[in-house]
Formats: structure tokens, C-alpha cells, sequence
């Protein structure tokens, strides 16, 4: 009997996993009902965008900038209740990686600290680029005093002037006791102890360092590294440079290096209770980074404004103006959106930032400056001109 | 009550399906086919989109950017990139990684195999188990905060002032180094805990199976249990030591995060142990996200078929030494 049975059950075993194979076939009861669970999701994201669905949650996705990430997650969080239709997705893939996918047309906006270049304005046909925030780049340092302080005596904030600072990440003043450190810190003169000055930069490639370093070149002419997201160190090459990754990586070197110093975003400093130096400003006047001396620096530059609407703020003219501040910009397609509704989604929610009061305040809370009135009207007005088939977004 | 069997014929459609499809050897063997064709087809298009996407960089630097020199140029602004200070480091931090390493992992080998009382087998098995399961990125913080300034600076500072001092050595041993530790010295002290537990729990399993028969013999013989190992155990599970030590190599060569958070990440000429490095896949995690212009991109991507040939070579050389220490081994050894 067992020689007639065993091909029998194989040929039955097989037709089972044809079948199973083959479950295309509405033969199956439980096939059909797979379909159209399948077939209502296609339906839900595909058409919700459609003017006549508009109670369909609308998907917006960006990328870009890692760092205004921390405010637009705030934002986008709360826009959820503000507008709970829209549904905003923004992920931090470095500001190069943000470009290119706006380029490419895989996202809907993307953030970015540095502008376009000219070839990538061309191949992204009709790219804006449109200034969100400011924020600053603080000096951190970290020194070992040549003798202890006295007890009742309260060591001052390090200053540092803008030739200095180049002169440190050129590996010219290499020693805390340098005269030109000393003569700018009086009261600090017999504690700045005689060693190496270790400068920590950012290893990884970041829009700190681009406005850092772009900084660096307004200062003065010494410096011919140039300013971008990752540059060749002087001080590296000088053997006395460390690259850390990250915001935390530059900030563990500082604290862990005895005698060193390097610069991190004013946010990260405040939310780390990191000690950073104050600077001296084109006009001569010492300054710290804070929101005001920001949005000094932003007034400073409010004309400033290509066409392009992006302007470089570094070293501003005005006596209350911190010298190391930096735009951040969404990028948009301004003629080539297709969906209306979901353009008119983004730019609402992107006017909602701007002004809205508890968005704004999520921002100064973060340690991020917002634009003042006279830059955020230049940016409603660009934001005015961008068009869905030809006809304007916003009505 | 007796049975009539009629047997089908031979050419029977079903027999001929029962003969193929008997225990699934056909279709199973497809399946295997398939796969390892597959594997095939990935390293081809991984070479074939690193050697694509790299091809203006290559054009214009050539073998320039491979070349050895103490004062080469990585300069996003100005376009100028040269790759030897990473192949350097990443040679370097993996090869002192592989000699830290291989005497201790050897060490916990033989001594889980050969030495260890029992109870003590289980949890030490544990132990080297998690080393290998902690995420690199852990060992990374650790070694910023704890590691790097309560060992590799002093440890560093000592091999300066010894061996920084002696003729043809003071070259790798120049310093000082860093008060932080950062350097490439503490990636290769990351590097080698970090391949301990691979390279220990592949020799224990080689050392574990070799016949008991082979210890007896020799301890009849009159070795002591010290010649035991050294000259009959060892090597006879050599092939499958070096087998081992090609594994954490490899894993020393590719490893990224951990090294990128302790190496410091500076491009100087010194070619010390004691002085901060970069390796080539720190510059790849590091500067790929924001690569703006297009040079700067193909060069991160030269770098990374760079490493993919390295590593390939690599395992071509491994199993060339496996095969010709295989051969001399006796016929059980491959057993």
C-alpha cells in the first residue's frame, strides 16, 4: 500500500504549495479580503491629496539640516494640532544629503545650513532657498589655571578676540599664556597657564563648521582654509588639532583635554552648561551669544539679501552683533509642485513657524534665534510667488 | 491475507516525479543555487557601483591619491584629495589591534579549553560572549570618558618616554600624546577589546574539537601539559586559528563608530602611534552626509572601494595561508 500512497501525498503536498504559490487566484475566500484591505491603503495615501478628499491626512516629507532638527520637531509635533490633517516628516540626514534629495525631487522641502551651489541651482530647475532661523557658534575652553585660584575669587569668562581665534586655529598662538590672550584677559593674566592650546573642530562634515569657518575667513586674511562644511585644519596639520564628531564629540574632547578650546552651537552650550567665551566684535564691543546679540547680527545683514534670498551673516557691523551666526534655510521647488494641497499645506505650516507665537517661542527656547520682522517679510513675500500649475499657493 | 504490490513502471509520470522531487533534493538544491549565485551578484554590484560612482575622482587624481607621503592634502574647499593618511591609519590601528590581540584572545582560548575548573567555564563563555555584543557606539563613549584618559594616556606617555626614545621604534612611538588620549593608540587598545571575543570564541571551538586522543597521546608520551599545548594542540587547530585572527581582522579594518569617537580625527603627517589618526571608513561616516561638491563625494567613494579591495585581497591571502597550512597538517586536521 505504502508505495501507492507516498506519490500520491507528494502530488497532493505539491499542489498545495502551487496553490499557496499561485494565491493571485480570487480562488480563496481569504485571498479576496487580502486584496482589498490592500487596495483601501493604496487608496488612502494615493487620493488623499486630491481636492476632493481633503480630509485625508496630507504627508509631507522633508530632510535636510541635523541642525535646526531639534526646533523642526517641536514644530512639527505641534502643527499636528494645530493642523491635524498634515502630517510633516523631517529627517536629519546632514544638510549635502538634504540638497540632493530636494534635487532630485524625493522629498517635499529640504533644510540645509549652506546654499546651493550654481550647478545644483541648474539641475533643480527652480530651487529657493528661504532663511528659518539663526543660531550662533560659542568658543568652549577648557584650562587647567597655572595656580589655584584664591577662594573668594571668581574666575571670568574667557575673551577672545576675532584675529585671535584664527591665530589659534592657525596654529600661530599655540600657548594660553600668548600675549595677545593675556592682553585681552587682564584678569585672567597669571592663572593662563604656559601650555598648548589644543583646538578640537568637528570631524564629521556640518553646517557649525561651515559657519564657523566661514566666520574665520570674514575675520581676517591670515586665514586661507576657506570656509565649508569639512575644510583641511591648519591646526591639525601643526599636530595640534582634534576632529570630534558631533556637537558631543567636540564637547567631551574639550572637557577631557586639559588646556583646549572648541566651538559648538550656542544651543548645545546652553542646554549643556558649557562655559564659552565671549568675543570682540568688528565694532570693538565685547560681546556674548545670546538671542539678542543673534538677532543684532540678523538686523545688521536684514538688506543684505541676494535674490536668491541668502545672505552670510558672519562678523556684522553692529556694536551689540555676535561675529559667528549663521542662517538656516528650508529649500522648495517653487513652480514644479504638482499637488496643490499639499503645497499649500507646507506653506501654511512654514507660516505658522514663523510667526506663531508658541512656535517661535519653542525655537528661543531651544537656543535658536527667529527672524526679525523686516527679514521675515522678504520671506513671505518669496513665499508668495511659488506656484502649483501656474497658478499662486497662497491666496 | 497477502498483498499484491503492483509496482507502476518505470517511465510512470509519477515515478519520474517521485525520483525528483524524493527528500526535496531538486528544489532544495535550486534554492542553494540561487542563493549563493546571489551572494555572488551583491559583492559584483557593491565593486561595480564603488568603481562607477568613483570614476571622475579616479580620473582626476589616478594613483596619486593611493601614494604614500608625510604631507598629503584632504581639502573639501579646494578639491585636492589624497587618501594615505586614512589607508595608514586604518592599517595601522588594525594591524597593532591584531597583535594586542591575538596573545590574550590565545590566552582566554587555551585557558577555557584546557586549564578552566568548570564552574568557571559557563560565565567566563558569558562574559566573552557579551564583549562581542556590545554595540561599537557604547564602546565609543566608554573609551572618550573613561578609557582613553585613565589608560591611553598613561600607558602613552610611558611608551613615549621608553620606547619614543629607542632608534628604529621612536618613528611609531613619537608623542607626546594628547592629554585627552585621542590617538591612534587608543583606537587600536578599542580595536583589540573589541576583536578579543571574536578571535577567543572561534579558537576555544577549534581548540575544543580537536580529539582527545591527540592530548592523550601526547601526554602519554611524557610531554607536560604546557608541550601539550604549545606543540601538539596549537599546531594542529592552527589552520583554524588563523582563520580566527583573519575574522577580527577583518572586523578591525571595517570598524567605524567606536574608532571615529576615540581616533581624533586629524590628518597630520606624523606617522606615530601616539599621535591622533583617521581611518578610512571614519572619513566616509564622517564627511559623506555633507560632501557638497561632487569631487569631495567620489573621493569618500574611491576611499570606500579602496577598503573593499583591501578587504578582498585580504580574505584571498587569509585562504591562501589556510589552504597551505591545512596541507601540511595531518589528513585528521581537516577533518
Amino acid at each position: 500500500m505504502t508505495r501507492f500512497v507516498r506519490p500520491v501525498f507528494f502530488v497532493l503536498v505539491a499542489l498545495s504549495f502551487l496553490l499557496a504559490a499561485c494565491g493571485g487566484t480570487p480562488a480563496t475566500p481569504v485571498t479576496v479580503v487580502e486584496t482589498q484591505v490592500v487596495e483601501k491603503v493604496v487608496t488612502a495615501t494615493l487620493d488623499a491629496s486630491m481636492p476632493e478628499l481633503p480630509a485625508g491626512s496630507v504627508q509631507i516629507n522633508g530632510a535636510g539640516a541635523t541642525f535646526p532638527l531639534p526646533v523642526y520637531t517641536e514644530w512639527t509635533y505641534a502643527y499636528s494640532y494645530v493642523d491635524p490633517a498634515v502630517v510633516i516628516n523631517y529627517q536629519g540626514i546632514g544638510s549635502g544629503g538634504g540638497k540632493k534629495a530636494i534635487v532630485d525631487g524625493t522629498v517635499d522641502f529640504a533644510g540645509s545650513d549652506s546654499l546651493l551651489k550654481d550647478e545644483e541651482y541648474t539641475s533643480g530647475k527652480d530651487l529657493q532657498m528661504y532663511p528659518m532661523l539663526a543660531g550662533a557658534v560659542v568658543v568652549i575652553y577648557n584650562f587647567a589655571p597655572a595656580k589655584e585660584y584664591p577662594a573668594d575669587f571668581k574666575a571670568p569668562k574667557l575673551i577672545l578676540d576675532r584675529q585671535t581665534l584664527v591665530d589659534i586655529y592657525n596654529a600661530k598662538v599655540t600657548k594660553w599664556n600668548d600675549p595677545a590672550i593675556v592682553a585681552l584677559n587682564p584678569d585672567l593674566a597669571d592663572y593662563l597657564p604656559a601650555e598648548t592650546i589644543t583646538a578640537v573642530h568637528r570631524s564629521d562634515g556640518s553646517g557649525t563648521t561651515e559657519i564657523f569657518t566661514k566666520a574665520l575667513t570674514a575675520f581676517s586674511a591670515d586665514w586661507t582654509a576657506g570656509g565649508a562644511s569639512s575644510i583641511e585644519w591648519p591646526v591639525d596639520k601643526a599636530g595640534n588639532g582634534v576632529g570630534g564628531k558631533g556637537n558631543a564629540g567636540v564637547a567631551a574632547s574639550v572637557i577631557n583635554t586639559p588646556n583646549s578650546l572648541g566651538y559648538v552651537e550656542l544651543s548645545y552650550a546652553v542646554s549643556n552648561n558649557l562655559a564659552f567665551a565671549d568675543l570682540i566684535n568688528k565694532a570693538g564691543q565685547k560681546v556674548t551669544a545670546n538671542a539678542d546679540s543673534v538677532a543684532s547680527a540678523m538686523a545688521d545683514f536684514s538688506s543684505a539679501f541676494s535674490d536668491k534670498l541668502t545672505a552670510t551673516i558672519v562678523d556684522g557691523e553692529g556694536a551689540g552683533s555676535y561675529p559667528i551666526v549663521g542662517y538656516t534655510y528650508i529649500i522648495l521647488h517653487t513652480t514644479s509642485m504638482t499637488d496643490c494641497v499639499k503645497a499649500e499645506k507646507l506653506l501654511n505650516f512654514l507660516q505658522w513657524a514663523l510667526t506663531d507665537p508658541s512656535a517661535t517661542s519653542r525655537a528661543g527656547a531651544l537656543g535658536y534665534s527667529v527672524l526679525p520682522d523686516a527679514v521675515r517679510e522678504q520671506v513671505f513675500a518669496k513665499f508668495g510667488e511659488v506656484t502649483c500649475n501656474g497658478a499662486p499657493v497662497l491666496k | 491475507m497477502t498483498k499484491h504490490i503492483v509496482p507502476l513502471p518505470e517511465q510512470h509520470w509519477l515515478r519520474r516525479l517521485q525520483r525528483s522531487v524524493r527528500h526535496g533534493d531538486k528544489p532544495w538544491q535550486a534554492i542553494i543555487i540561487a542563493m549563493s549565485v546571489l551572494v555572488m551578484l551583491l559583492m559584483i554590484a557593491i565593486g561595480w557601483m564603488l568603481w562607477r560612482e568613483s570614476a571622475d575622482a579616479r580620473a582626476a587624481f589616478g594613483w596619486g591619491f593611493l601614494t604614500p607621503s608625510l604631507d598629503t592634502r584632504w581639502d573639501p574647499v579646494n578639491d585636492k584629495f589624497e587618501a594615505w593618511p586614512f589607508i595608514y591609519g586604518t592599517l595601522l590601528t588594525a594591524l597593532a589591534a591584531i597583535v594586542l590581540a591575538i596573545p590574550i584572545s590565545l590566552g582566554i582560548a587555551i585557558f577555557m579549553s584546557e586549564l578552566c575548573p568548570d564552574w568557571l567555564r559557563m560565565p567566563l563563555n558569558w562574559l566573552v560572549e557579551l564583549l562581542a555584543a556590545i554595540p561599537s557606539v557604547v564602546y565609543g563613549l566608554w573609551g572618550i570618558f573613561v578609557f582613553l584618559p585613565a589608560v591611553v594616556t598613561p600607558v602613552g606617555e610611558a611608551l613615549f618616554e621608553t620606547l619614543g626614545k629607542a632608534p628604529v621604534l621612536s618613528i611609531l612611538f613619537t608623542g607626546p600624546i594628547p592629554p585627552s588620549g585621542a590617538s591612534r593608540l587608543g583606537a587600536a587598545f578599542i580595536l583589540t577589546i573589541m576583536i578579543i571575543p571574536t578571535i577567543t570564541a572561534v579558537t576555544r571551538d577549534v581548540l575544543l574539537s580537536i580529539p582527545p586522543s591527540q592530548r592523550e597521546a601526547s601526554l602519554a608520551l611524557g610531554a607536560t601539559q604546557w608541550e601539550t599545548i604549545w606543540q601538539v594542540l596549537l599546531p594542529y587547530g592552527l589552520s583554524g586559528i588563523l582563520g580566527a585572527v583573519i575574522l577580527g581582522l577583518g572586523r578591525a579594518l571595517g570598524e567605524t563608530m567606536a574608532v571615529t569617537m576615540v581616533i581624533g580625527n586629524s590628518i597630520e603627517g606624523s606617522p606615530s602611534l601616539l599621535r591622533p589618526g583617521y581611518t578610512m571608513a571614519s572619513v566616509i561616516a564622517n564627511e559623506f552626509a555633507e560632501a557638497v561638491t561632487k569631487l569631495h563625494t567620489q573621493a569618500l567613494v574611491e576611499i570606500g572601494l579602496v577598503l573593499f579591495f583591501m578587504t578582498l585581497l585580504l580574505n584571498m591571502v587569509a585562504r591562501l595561508l589556510v589552504w597551505r597550512v591545512a596541507r601540511r597538517t595531518p589528513q585528521e586536521a581537516r577533518a
